[in-house]
């Protein structure tokens, strides 16, 4: 059973005396399977904080489902599995780290020795255990990234659903939150990450939906979504021009280029690379690198973006 | 203890922290502190009147004081929990939102209480000061401040459930004013207003909304009996009655507040 279901959600934000509507999502679906990470991307604007906001039961959608552990998202009961970072947290600032956690801890019902001690654990995993005893005023925005990871696992949640867990920290924390997801991986955890650093994504996630304009685009196992077509081929060789201009006049559908390393030849497909390489050694010039070039999710995630907006 | 008891406790000691940690208050409690001295030099100048005019002005001040506090806590419920986010991170927790609702309100009533136990310490302590004595009559009076503050803050929470601060804070102050001006209204609907359909609206307001001036009661007349903090006041019974009738207002406001939280979008 999946441990997220959205189906055909939607939700118009309607604001002020005037009424004004903004379509936040026309019918998202996807679906979160136990145990993987999911990504959850898209550009800006695209609907993702909205649906995770639907899934916490912070605010209602007007048409579809969404159901966690296959109960409606709104339940309490529902939300005693679930760990959540909001999107940019800010938390109580008067309170200590220690403090969030032991009042977070006594939210989701846990008693106050565990809380202590799971704490403990917790700010040193997530690298402010130094600061645990100062105001959350006096945290950086990354410190305060930490902290909110920190409240959303107290729970030791079966699901956690993070909103741009990346944002505001430094390489370093970046990587220590990869190292933490992959760890909850290991542990079984269910992950819904939501997120528009690709490679942050790419790295983790197992899966991952593309949502553009409040609508799911497209979903499914990263190796799946990027087509494994070879789009094209770089060479790159040492030439002179004598050379070069040989090579050129032997295949027209190639296009040179002078780059600091050598000459860059780009092939339109892969048919033609072995031909062409032994025309470089028959002409005496040195081939130094071979590249193929894939579908990347980024420029997966610029064309559905795209082919989005137009639509 | 039940997990229940255990959220609300949580969000109600938090509240209590927040709320003691503002300097605001501090300011306003000063302020009220100074009203109280300057009543000695008003008491100065109506001769043999010191404690009494201590007594009026003092208590008068702290009610003032307190509704104004009382207002500030209760409206800023949820507006200041959104814009500062906070409440993003509570909320998803496995906590039914009246839960909140009642943490938030018991947090606050909690720090209405010591402000008000402070500002009556010190009330006490000028009025021995001037050469009266603190008389019981005088702490039933202070306890029915503290009582109508209750109140203030669950009427405050109401509004604050659904509109907007500045509105809240209106319709509030709006409620406690209708409240403490029964009387005058009452007169005014049975006399000049008697024939116009304006009666009805406000015999209706009063029949809806509750009675703040039964919460101030030096010199006024309850039940047909002229009452006085310097002579004859309300008894212990009155007092008491009187936290039954906070009790109750405030638990039925919290629970319409708690109603329209809850079908509330928290974007
Ligand atoms: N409270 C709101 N009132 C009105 N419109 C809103 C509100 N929240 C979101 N929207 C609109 O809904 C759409 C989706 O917003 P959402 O915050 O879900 O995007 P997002 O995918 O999280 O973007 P980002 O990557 O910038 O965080 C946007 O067009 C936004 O303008
Ligand atoms: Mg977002």
């Amino acid at each position: 059973m999946s441990v997220v279901v959205v189906k055909d959600l939607k939700k118009t934000f309607v604001k002020g005396f005037w009424r004004k509507r903004s379509v936040a999502l026309r019918g998202a679906s996807f679906a979160v399977e136990p145990g993987e990470i999911f990504g959850f991307l898209g550009p800006n604007g695209a609907g993702k904080t909205t649906t995770l906001k639907i899934l916490m039961g912070l605010i209602k959608a007007d048409g579809g489902e969404a159901l966690m552990f296959g109960k409606p998202c709104g339940d309490p009961s529902t939300r005693r599995r679930v760990g959540y970072l909001p999107e940019s947290p800010y938390f109580y600032d008067h309170l200590t780290a220690n403090e969030l956690l032991d009042m977070m801890g006594a939210l989701y019902g846990i008693d106050a020795a565990t809380r202590r001690a799971r704490g403990r654990v917790l700010l040193e995993r997530v690298g402010i255990a130094h600061a645990a005893k100062r105001p959350l005023r006096s945290y950086s925005k990354g410190m305060l990234q930490r902290a909110g990871l920190a409240q959303a696992l107290i729970a030791e949640p079966e699901l956690v659903v993070l909103d741009e867990p990346m944002s505001g920290l430094d390489p370093i924390g970046r990587r220590e939150v990869r190292d933490m997801l992959a760890d909850l991986r290991t542990k079984g955890t269910t992950v819904l990450v939501c997120t528009h650093v690709l490679a942050d994504a790419v790295t983790l996630c197992d899966r991952v939906g593309i949502v553009v304009g409040g609508i799911v685009r497209d979903q499914g196992l990263l190796s799946e979504l990027l087509s494994p077509q070879i789009l094209r081929v770089d060479v790159l060789i040492r030439a002179t021009d004598e050379q070069r201009a040989g090579l050129q006049n032997r295949f027209d559908d190639v296009e040179f280029r002078s780059t600091a390393e050598g000459t860059l030849a780009s092939l339109p497909s892969k048919e033609p690379v072995n031909g062409f390489l032994a025309a470089c050694i028959g002409e005496g010039s040195e081939v130094l690198q071979v590249t193929p070039h894939k579908e990347t999710l980024e420029s997966l995630f610029i064309r559905q973006a795209q082919e989005g907006g137009n639509s | 203890m039940s997990v229940a008891w255990m959220r609300i406790s949580a969000i109600a000691k938090n509240t209590f922290r927040e709320a003691s940690r503002n300097r605001v208050f501090a300011v306003l409690v000063l302020f009220c502190v100074g009203m109280m001295a300057f009543s000695i030099v008003l008491g100065r100048l109506s001769v043999h009147e010191e404690v009494r005019v201590m007594m009026d002005l003092g208590l008068a001040g702290m009610d003032l004081v307190g509704v104004v506090i009382a207002l500030f806590l209760g409206v800023n419920l949820l507006s200041k929990e959104l814009e500062k986010k906070t409440v993003y991170a509570v909320l998803p927790k496995p906590l039914p939102r009246w839960q909140f609702v009642v943490g938030k309100f018991l947090g606050l009533s909690g720090v209405m209480a010591a402000l008000i136990l402070a500002m009556s310490g010190v009330l006490n302590l000028f009025v021995l000061f001037v050469g009266g004595d603190v008389t019981e009559l005088l702490l039933r009076a202070e306890a029915l401040v503290m009582f109508e503050m209750l109140l203030v803050i669950a009427i405050a929470m109401f509004f604050a459930s659904f509109s907007s601060p500045y509105l809240s804070a209106m319709f509030t102050a709006g409620v406690w004013m209708i409240g403490r001006g029964s009387a005058e209204l009452e007169a005014l609907a049975a006399g000049k207003l008697a024939d116009s359909p304006a009666r009805f609206v406000i015999e209706g307001l009063l029949a809806v909304l509750p009675d703040f001036s039964l919460f101030f009661v030096s010199g006024a007349v309850v039940e047909s009996a002229r009452v006085s903090i310097h002579e004859t006041f309300v008894p212990w019974l009155f007092v008491l009655s009187m936290l039954g009738y906070a009790l109750l207002y405030s638990f039925g406001a919290l629970a319409f507040a708690a109603a329209l939280f809850q079908r509330r979008d928290l974007t």
